[in-house]
């Protein structure tokens, strides 16, 4: 049955040739043809999910052959192990409830260029599905980039603004700039290994790993780096493109502009495809990673850092979505602190329950954006709990799975997640311990930005004629928040584990899950027996508990959304953060990162081009022009004999056969 | 014979244009050169050879030689062949000149059976440089070449027409004879009785050269190899030999711009290749630091010249002397990959160049204007244009799938792992920082033109393009996303030809 | 007894260098003209004065097209001439000086 796996990647694409080509002439623009497609694509990852729960894995990295010389094949082939079959799920399950809510958001507010958006939703959900089945590295880094193309044509869909046009070009500009340090690392990882094959025997990371911690094999090196050390060099050059797309300090700073896209397209963008892809190939390369502990450590503290970042920043956005881009942006950077304190269960577990709670309030924030009639300031908003129920219920579940407040899916994975980053921290890993300390504290803002979003949002007496009169919003609107809903409370029990250690009951299912069949050699205990050995990370874990930390964690989440009620949760809320004065100017301008990186680009690069250009025409081309000029110069010198009077031509004939005949004479000895 | 019968008929062709009226002269060009077209394919589909066309131990496709001047010591042949280096520039030769026809059904509006004369000659021209295997006929193809070009530019060009045309002439002129004697100076020190390409070549390559009265065998080499690298060089363009690039695109028309960018320049490389890498891959290899730093100085400042630039067609050309930076550093990495990647380079480039002038042109015929500041938002008024011309503008920027990321890769793979450039991931990893700056400037250029609210500074009415504009954007299109995906079209025989490269058989470039 | 071939060729050089003294000196195109047909006639005298000295033929032939050839080039010369005169009203050859870049 695995035979039909390339069409869960391919019907969104025969749906963005559909829209495309004849998008206009179809019901609904398009729209159909993308539900219909994503599920078809639904429900084929449902079938190789189960499949996988039986206990297979697909792995065919030879479907097709891109290209071949020397002893390289490069291939295109699929993967759907356990990490990749519950990825499969989630991108296509929230690309389906995109497409859905899509009627509600673009069809029913009358925009053009449906077509176009359609079939663009289609080639994203088509580059992103082949992205995490896609068996090797290379073929990971194609969808990768088609991914970053499809977000700059989606980001860009309003491209008749300036701030749209400029916010999609930010976007490509800032990922290009992570995916160059990428690329070199798919072309050093083929150069070293010969193959980018991510599983099975023969895969890049287990030949490290041979090498490495079975002393099997050995690696050839470039530029005389030892094996460890050139291992840490291509991971840290592939984290580059990590650091990229899933917008983690210093690379963050296209995600809040990214807004200027519709917010359905901020909805796929953020929980499933574009960021989602940086932090699932960290997760997809684990074998690689956990055989560097360097790497793992840059990971989890630029992680930890991201987190504490973004969410001081979040605390002082007045626009619903810019705060759910800081949100995002935090999220990911728990990601990436699970990920690099060695918890490959705990960063996934967190992948997963942000995908749908971060789908969800993104849809969430859309209908309100319908309710207030396209109003993003909070401040115009208010008491919209009651107008719109479901929406306010579903974006309460959201909010809470968000903040980290027990049962939601949250608590569960960013516990977890804290909780590995001071296990191994107390270890041997002081540096982890750093970390954990920035990702404990951004827990406390989590909770303050996330209420102070809600209570301004749904809570107090409305604020705008909008806000009191909202526009109403219909099924489509509807149907994806109460699944998204549902998931986003429910989804965090598939692995509870203070409660597993509290029962000793084995209800870790997300961890059985992944801990899958052994033949693609990418399960969790062999990830943590590398994790453990002193060849690799080499990593050693402390005995502490994990009810003190979770408690502690949840104590802070309660905290900042306590402090959030006291401050906001008023009929008439205040604006409190214009106390913080001088800080609160900082962060407005979010640590004036944009300006530096504008400053690189226009303040830096720009007048080197300029003055580049200048050489050119001047230096160069002056050179250039320099000898023609000298040729013409001289010619005109020498011009001047010919005085056209016939006279002067008789006597230089003369004379200069009388030269010739001096001169043919003394050589020729005449005269001797 | 069939490669002579497609000269012949392009030649003869070409006069048909000529005496031909004005008014049917386009689209009687357009027929006449989807003969040349035809055959070409018929030429790839037949295509039986294998090796390089230098080198012993392959088979030659559809060659034929014939005795023709006996010059004192030297017998001057005819002598035509395909290898796999080659067939593909024969492919984008016939491509690119019909697309280029149609390409010029609305910017030529004056003498235009006399322009489209000269077009299908200059397609003549190129079918004989790329098949010529004799040095003395492929010379006499390579400045036929010349002629054309000149006419082109200097009669249907711009406002600053004869300032472009002759410095192209000139200088391309000048080059050509510092090349002349370097090879004239190689081969009168060969034991050999003719200026038959694979005789010379495999002479050399067996080390067969004598020492001149005046000077060293390989001193003499490696004079011949700096000469031939400069007259190649200015070909190409290499930096700083490049000047001439920019002006004779912006004042070329459209067509000749795709003709100059996407052909022409590639005879630089393909000779580069033939003559210089094949040829003398001993001096090569043994500078290949040197050679590695002129790529890479040609790959970012080529980039950083384009991302200074206002006006649309300059971008496009600097950023082509970026593009063919990464052609050089590929041949000198002499790796299956990186030669390989370097003809694939030659092929995806000559699309997408081809593409992008094309498409600049289509905005130019509406537009009346070529500069950024222009214009703001014409995604309004021209959807379909616009659209394609994003569509290259990735393919330029190398998006996977699309022919230009397969060439680049296979560039930077192969000179990641080459043996020959010492330091080679540095050098490597500096050229890869082009990928990062080309998608600068064109993601500039397109928000300021593309995007915003709608606003044009000249005084015309912007609609959509007519059908003939546009359809050959959208098979150029086509083409470069069906060799993205599928590069083995044509890097199947590339590769074999590549890999009887003495030097790459030999494995200097190693790798692993 | 013929005379030897010196007294020939001093008289051949004699011709020329009067020829070549009018071409240098005379400013008249008429002179000009006939100081050119002297130098001819001093290249005739050589090649005649040869080809009796060798006994063979060949110089006596190609005087015969050099002066076929005087004839045509003094017809061509006296038509420039024509002509300059009626442009210039004067045969003057330092007159015309225009022709030139």
């Amino acid at each position: 049955m695995f035979e039909y796996a390339p069409a869960i990647a391919l019907l969104p694409f025969v749906s963005f040739l559909v829209a495309l080509s004849v998008g206009n002439y179809m019901p609904k623009k398009g729209a159909f043809a993308g539900i219909v497609a994503m599920g078809g694509s639904l429900l084929l990852s449902v079938w190789a999910f189960l499949r996988v729960s039986g206990g297979e894995v697909y792995n065919a990295p030879d479907l097709y052959t891109w290209v071949a010389a020397e002893e390289i094949t490069l291939q295109f082939g699929i993967l759907i192990d356990p990490l990749s079959a519950m990825m499969l799920i989630i991108v296509s399950l929230v690309s389906l409830l995109v497409h859905v809510f899509s009627l509600g958001y673009m069809n029913d507010e009358g925009e053009t260029g449906l077509p176009r958006y359609y079939a663009e939703l289609g080639l994203f959900s088509f580059s992103m599905l082949a992205f995490v089945y896609a068996s090797n590295l290379l073929m990971a880094f194609m969808f990768f980039e088609l991914v970053g193309l499809c977000s700059y044509l989606l980001i860009g869909f309003w491209f008749r603004t300036e701030s749209a046009a400029s916010a999609a070009k930010k976007a490509f500009l800032v990922t290009r700039f992570g995916d160059y340090f990428f690329l070199i690392g798919v072309v050093g990882i083929i150069a070293t290994f010969g193959t980018a094959q991510f599983a099975g025997e023969g895969s890049f990371p287990v030949l490290a790993e041979h090498a490495l911690v079975g002393g099997e094999g050995s690696i050839d090196t470039f530029l005389g780096l030892g094996e460890q050390a050139w291992v840490t060099v291509l991971g840290l050059l592939v984290l580059g493109g990590v650091i990229g797309k899933s917008a983690q300090f210093p690379l963050h700073t296209w995600l809040p502009d990214a807004m200027e896209g519709p917010t359905t397209v901020s909805a796929l963008i953020h929980a499933a495809t574009m960021v989602a892809a940086g932090v699932y190939l960290v997760a997809r390369m684990f074998g690689f990673y956990a055989l560097s502990p360097t790497a793992l450590g840059i990971i989890a503290f630029v992680g930890g850092f991201t987190a504490l970042f973004a969410a001081t920043m979040g605390v002082v956005k007045d626009d619903i979505k810019r705060v759910l881009a800081y949100s995002t942006i935090s999220q990911y950077g728990y990601m990436m602190l699970g990920l690099g304190a060695g918890g490959f269960v705990a960063g996934s577990f967190h992948l997963m329950n942000h995908a749908f709670f971060k789908a969800l309030l993104f849809l969430g924030s859309g209908s309100v954006i319908i309710l207030m009639h396209h109003e993003q300031d909070m401040w115009k908003m208010g008491g919209l709990k009651d107008k719109a129920p479901v929406t306010y219920y579903t974006f309460l579940a959201g909010s809470l799975a968000l903040a980290g407040i027990i049962p939601f899916s949250g608590f569960w994975s960013k516990d977890e997640i804290l909780f590995e980053a001071l296990h191994y921290g107390l270890g041997n890993q002081p540096l982890l311990l750093g970390a954990y300390a920035m990702g404990l504290i951004a827990v406390f803002f989590t909770g303050f930005y996330t209420f102070r979003m809600v209570f301004l949002t749904f809570h107090g007496e409305p604020r705008s004629d909008d806000a009191r009169d909202p526009h109403p919003v219909g099924w489509s609107v509807k149907i994806p928040l109460v699944v998204l809903g549902l998931l986003a409370t429910f989804i965090g029990f598939v692995n509870m584990v203070p409660v597993a250690e509290l029962l000793n009951a084995d209800i870790e299912f997300l961890h059985q899950w992944l801990d899958g069949p052994e033949e693609t050699i990418t399960s969790v205990h062999h990830y943590e027996e590398l994790l453990h050995n002193e060849n690799a990370a080499h990593y050693v874990a402390s005995d502490i508990g994990p009810y003190l930390p979770g408690a502690l964690s949840l104590a802070l989440a309660l905290a900042g959304a306590g402090l959030a009620h006291k401050l906001y949760n008023v009929p008439d809320p205040e604006p409190h953060t214009e106390k913080l004065g001088s800080i609160r100017t900082l962060l407005k301008h979010n640590y004036y990162q944009d300006e530096y990186q504008v400053w690189l680009a226009e303040g830096v690069t720009q007048p080197i081009a300029r003055a580049a250009n200048k050489f050119d025409q001047t230096v160069v081309d002056g050179a250039v022009n320099g000898i023609s000029s000298v040729s013409l110069g001289s010619g005109q010198r020498v011009k001047r004999i010919q005085t056209g009077i016939v006279t002067n031509y008789a006597a230089l004939l003369t004379l200069g056969l009388v030269a010739l005949l001096v001169v043919v004479g003394l050589y020729g000895g005449w005269f001797v | 014979m069939i490669i002579e019968t497609l000269m012949a008929v392009t030649f003869v062709g070409s006069l048909v244009a000529f005496i031909a009226p004005d008014r049917y002269a386009g689209e009687l060009a357009f027929g006449i050169s989807a003969l040349p077209l035809v055959g070409s394919l018929v030429l790839y589909s037949r295509f039986d050879g294998s090796g390089n066309a230098l080198m012993d131990g392959g088979q030659l496709a559809f060659e034929n030689s014939a005795e023709w001047i006996s010059l004192g010591a030297y017998s001057l042949n005819w002598h035509v062949g395909l290898d796999g280096i080659s067939l593909p520039l024969i492919v984008l030769t016939t491509v690119l000149t019909t697309l280029a026809i149609v390409s010029a059904w609305t910017p030529i509006d004056e003498r235009q059976s006399q322009f489209y004369g000269l077009v299908l000659f200059m397609e003549a021209g190129l079918l004989g440089v790329f098949s010529a295997l004799d040095f003395f006929v492929w010379f006499v193809f390579w400045e036929a070449v010349l002629v054309p070009l000149y006419l082109l530019i200097g009669v249907w060009g711009g406002p600053r027409r004869k300032y472009a045309a002759i410095k192209v002439f000139v200088y391309t002129n000048v080059a050509s004879l510092a090349m002349f004697i370097g090879f004239v100076a190689l081969v009168f020190n060969l034991p050999v009785d003719t200026f038959d390409l694979p005789t010379v070549a495999q002479s050399l390559n067996a080390g067969e050269l004598q020492s001149p009265s005046w000077t060293s065998a390989s001193a003499l080499k490696t004079g011949a190899f700096i000469a031939m690298f400069a007259g190649f060089a200015v070909k190409v363009p290499v930096v700083p030999f490049h000047t001439w690039l920019p002006d004779a695109h912006v004042e070329a028309p459209t067509p000749v711009s795709v003709l100059l960018a996407g052909v022409l320049l590639k005879m630089g490389t393909y000779a580069l290749l033939r003559f210089n890498f094949t040829m003398m891959s001993d001096v090569a290899t043994a500078n290949a630091e040197i050679i590695a730093i002129f790529a890479v100085v040609s790959v970012i400042y080529g980039a950083l010249l384009a991302l200074a630039q206002q006006d649309l067609k300059r971008i496009v050309a600097y950023s082509s002397v970026s593009s063919m930076g990464y052609v050089l550093l590929g041949l000198v990495a002499y790796t299956t990959f990186g030669v390989g990647g370097a003809t694939f380079q030659m092929l995806s480039h000559g699309l997408i160049s081809g593409l992008m002038f094309m498409a600049v042109g289509v905005i130019y015929n509406t537009t009346h204007t070529r500069m950024v500041t222009d214009m703001s938002g014409l995604a309004d008024r021209m959807p379909i244009t616009v659209g394609i011309l994003i569509g290259g503008a990735f393919g330029y920027m190398g998006l996977p799938l699309m022919s230009g990321f397969a060439a680049e890769f296979f560039v930077f793979l192969g000179a990641f792992r080459s043996g020959t450039i010492s330091g080679a991931p540095v050098f490597t990893g500096v050229a890869m920082f082009g990928i990062v700056i080309v998608a600068g400037y064109l993601l500039f250029a397109m928000q300021r033109t593309l995007f915003g609210p709608f606003r044009l500074d000249t005084d015309y009415e912007v609609g959509r393009a007519p059908l003939h504009d546009v359809a050959p954007l959208f098979a150029l299109l086509l083409l470069v996303i069906a060799l993205g995906v599928a590069p083995e079209l044509f890097f199947d025989m590339i590769r074999d030809a590549v890999n009887h490269i003495p030097a790459v058989e030999a494995g200097v470039g190693g790798g692993h | 007894m013929a005379p030897p071939v010196e007294y020939y060729l001093f008289l051949s050089a004699a011709v020329f260098c009067i020829g070549l003294f009018g071409i240098l000196t005379r400013r008249n195109a008429l002179m000009f003209l006939m100081s050119v047909e002297l130098m001819l006639n001093a290249a005739n005298i050589n090649f005649i004065a040869f080809s009796f000295h060798h006994g063979n033929l060949t110089g006596q032939v190609f005087s015969l097209f050099t002066m076929a050839l005087a004839a045509a080039e003094v017809a061509v010369g006296i038509g420039i001439i024509l002509v300059l005169y009626r442009n210039f009203q004067d045969m003057d050859v330092t007159k015309p000086a225009t022709m030139r870049w």
